[in-house]
């Protein structure tokens, strides 16, 4: 058998979260903290974001990573793109390596296209020889011709990223890391990426691709690895790999929220929630595009709070809110008796556009006035489109907003010249 | 099929080398680094421009001002001290930047850092090349003033880039230590342009060492940038290299510089963790 191109070794990776890094986080507290005794010390949290993760990339094989948000495919791809460093175990690469993370990485506003080829093909691990060999089919790739030598700042977002993608399509390494760069443009551009990348594939290179566009994924990989809390949960022929991929409940049916960030005067706390289909009680970690689903909320209360009011927040990446629903704005409140409970949210007609979100929860205890409980990241939402969506490529397309909402177009008047 | 290269990636630790060959192979990204830098602080050709040579003629003005007029200080320099002091701040200024700069630098790359390989040494150092540029502009202006003021430089010019070479050697040590501090330690960033600005003062930039009380001396000359600024103005005027501020500066800037570079090296593999 011919020697794999990326070989994988029990990659593991740790991050040191909260306590640790607070303490250390000023050099003052730093010094003093010399002098503090150690028990005194906030014992540090750690999370295992990549665990024993082993596998082979042969040769001129595409291979897609899928898994769920903090499944660990950034980490697994910041690893191999060399950002940081592995915990334990390793990796070896065979040939010379180019990552896209982002597309666009380190465009300057202020340069022209011309400037920002050079400049991102650089960083990208071009040669200026490399560039300049190349600068015509990146700028026919691109279609910007025209605006060559405006700064990019003026550029509309479409212009950009098909300027973006074309210096990165030009990416000539033995093995190529893939992060979600075709959730961009246009359905037409989006086509001649992914027929790029095919190219890419075909030619003998190595491709390790990463994304959220299962179709994307399907068409361009034969094999696919899934993960999952940190490790492998599944490797094998990427239909196979996307079917246990869709149909998993991941077992993390209950979010426990006890440990995360609380606001509130914790008259009332919620404890758990469970993202559920809206018939049953099969958990979702993956929502479908504009398919309803159910918020349940665990909380707990020391006293009787008469008025309680609900509340279900969705959150962008990006800490935006794309919208929020409270109970008692639609007229419902409920009256909380010491001791436990849950309260069940439906959610219709979600038309918000595939992509990672977070959602906050909150329990007021005086509606519109205080909060007895709020959390606010208080989980993980994905919202998927399946392949037999006709507008695919447009929903993914990043630059829709975050709601897909139906007007109701009509030409009222008609001026023939 | 035979590879360019085979990359293991594992876990390493604590000090480790400087890995020579790997700047030098990136030195295109190092260029175009700098180059961008200009280009975006030159694009109003106007206003960079003036930014950089208007800022020391302004300084020097306020403090010949001040000196001659105000306080009336007698300062015994051995060239008018217009010229005497613009030296001073041009160069002072050079190191000053170079160390808040490149101080600053890696958080300002921290989008690439998070999102691309390089080797991180290649930030600061594109830093310092940018800063040599605008040092360089704002030296051009001596030439006008020295022509003014009809002081000749003697043969000691020539030694005036080694003079420059210790006071970028400096300004890189001290901007590599700040930029690894920086990304660990939150407060570096504001402490550190705050004892920049103090040390300006307790540095003969506008006033010169033999100025100081015997006594005062022996301490100031143990600011290595003492050194470094006296040297500059004696390469540039042809007056008495101070040579024991000049020696210590050279020990100083030298082991600044390398201990610099390695605790870069050491915290380096944390920045994107850190970032």
């Amino acid at each position: 058998m011919a020697e794999a191109s990326v070989t994988i070794e029990h990659l593991s990776k740790r991050y040191k979260i909260g306590a640790a890094r607070q303490d250390y986080a000023t050099l003052r507290e730093r010094i003093a903290g010399a002098f503090r005794r150690d028990e005194e010390r906030v014992k540090e949290t750690t999370l295992w974001a990549l665990r024993d993760v082993s596998f082979e990339i042969a040769q001129g094989e595409a291979i897609g990573i899928i898994g769920h948000n903090g499944a660990g495919k950034s980490t697994l791809l910041k690893i191999l793109s060399r950002i940081t460093e592995p915990t334990e175990g390793q990796a070896i690469l065979r040939g010379r390596v180019a990552s896209l993370l982002e597309v666009g990485t380190g465009f300057h506003p202020e340069l022209t296209g011309r400037e920002n080829i050079y400049l991102n093909g650089a960083i990208l691990g071009m040669t200026r020889s490399e560039i300049r060999r190349n600068f015509d089919a990146i700028v026919a790739f691109s279609e910007v011709e025209r605006f060559l030598d405006t700064p990019v700042k003026r550029y509309s977002s479409g212009m950009f990223v098909r300027l973006a993608f074309a210096v990165a399509a030009h990416l000539t390494p033995e093995i190529l890391i893939v992060d979600e760069v075709l959730a961009v443009g246009d359905i037409e551009f989006q086509r001649r990426c992914l027929g790029r990348m095919n190219e890419v594939a075909r030619s003998g290179r190595t491709v390790m691709f990463v994304s959220h566009n299962l179709p994307s994924i399907e068409s361009l990989c034969p094999r696919s690895v899934l993960l999952s809390g940190g490790r492998v949960a599944r490797d094998g022929p990427t239909k196979e790999v996307l079917a246990s991929y869709l149909a998993q409940g991941t077992g993390t049916a209950a979010i426990d929220v006890r440990t995360l960030i609380h606001h509130g005067n914790g008259r009332a706390r919620i404890t758990a929630v469970y993202v559920l289909e809206i018939d049953s009680e099969t958990p979702l970690d993956v929502l479908e595009f504009r398919k309803a689903f159910r918020v349940r909320i665990e909380y707990e209360a020391d006293e009787n709070i008469p008025d309680a009011s609900f509340g279900f927040g969705l959150v962008t990446r990006s800490a935006q809110r794309v919208f929020i629903t409270e109970s008692y704005e639609l007229g419902k409140t409920y009256d909380l008796q010491p001791g436990r409970g849950a309260i069940d949210c439906i959610i219709r007609a979600p038309n918000v556009l595939p992509g990672a979100y977070a959602f906050e929860l909150w329990i007021s205890d005086v509606p519109g006035v205080s909060a007895a409980d709020h959390v606010p990241m208080a989980g993980a939402i994905e919202i998927t489109v399946s392949g037999e969506e006709p507008n695919l490529a447009l929903l993914t397309s990043g630059m829709r907003g975050f709601v897909q909402v139906p007007g109701d177009w009509s030409q009222i008047v008609e001026m023939p010249m | 099929m035979s590879h360019s290269r085979t990359l293991v990636l594992k876990p390493t630790s604590g000090w480790r080398a400087i890995d020579f060959a790997e700047i030098w192979a990136y030195r295109e990204l190092m260029a175009i680094f700098a180059w961008r830098d200009l280009k975006v602080r030159y694009r109003q050709t106007l206003l960079g421009a003036v930014w950089v040579m208007g800022q020391p003629i302004v300084s020097m003005l306020i403090f010949t001002l001040l000196f001659r007029r105000v306080a009336q200080l007698r300062v015994s320099t051995e060239v008018p001290y217009p010229v005497f002091v613009l030296a001073g701040l041009v160069i002072w200024n050079f190191v000053a930047g170079a160390i808040n700069r490149s101080g600053n630098s890696l958080i300002g790359a921290s989008h690439l850092i998070s999102k691309v390989y390089f080797p991180r040494l290649v930030v600061p150092l594109s830093n310092v090349v940018t800063d040599l540029v605008d040092f360089a502009l704002a030296a051009m202006l001596l030439i006008p003033l020295m022509a003014w003021y009809r002081v000749t430089p003697g043969l000691e010019i020539v030694l005036l880039p080694l003079a420059v070479l210790l006071a970028t050697i400096f300004a890189l040590g001290a901007g590599l230590w700040v930029a690894a501090l920086n990304i660990e330690y939150r407060d570096v960033r504001i402490v550190v342009p705050w004892i920049v600005q103090i040390a300006m003062y307790a540095t003969p930039v506008v006033y010169p060492l033999s100025a100081l009380p015997e006594r005062y001396r022996l301490v100031a000359m143990f600011n290595p940038m003492a050194g470094i600024v006296e040297t500059f103005r004696a390469t540039l005027f042809g007056t008495p290299f101070p040579r024991w501020p000049l020696a210590w500066s050279v020990v100083t800037s030298v082991v600044l510089l390398v201990s610099g570079a390695f605790y870069f090296r050491r915290v380096e593999r944390r920045f994107a963790d850190l970032l």
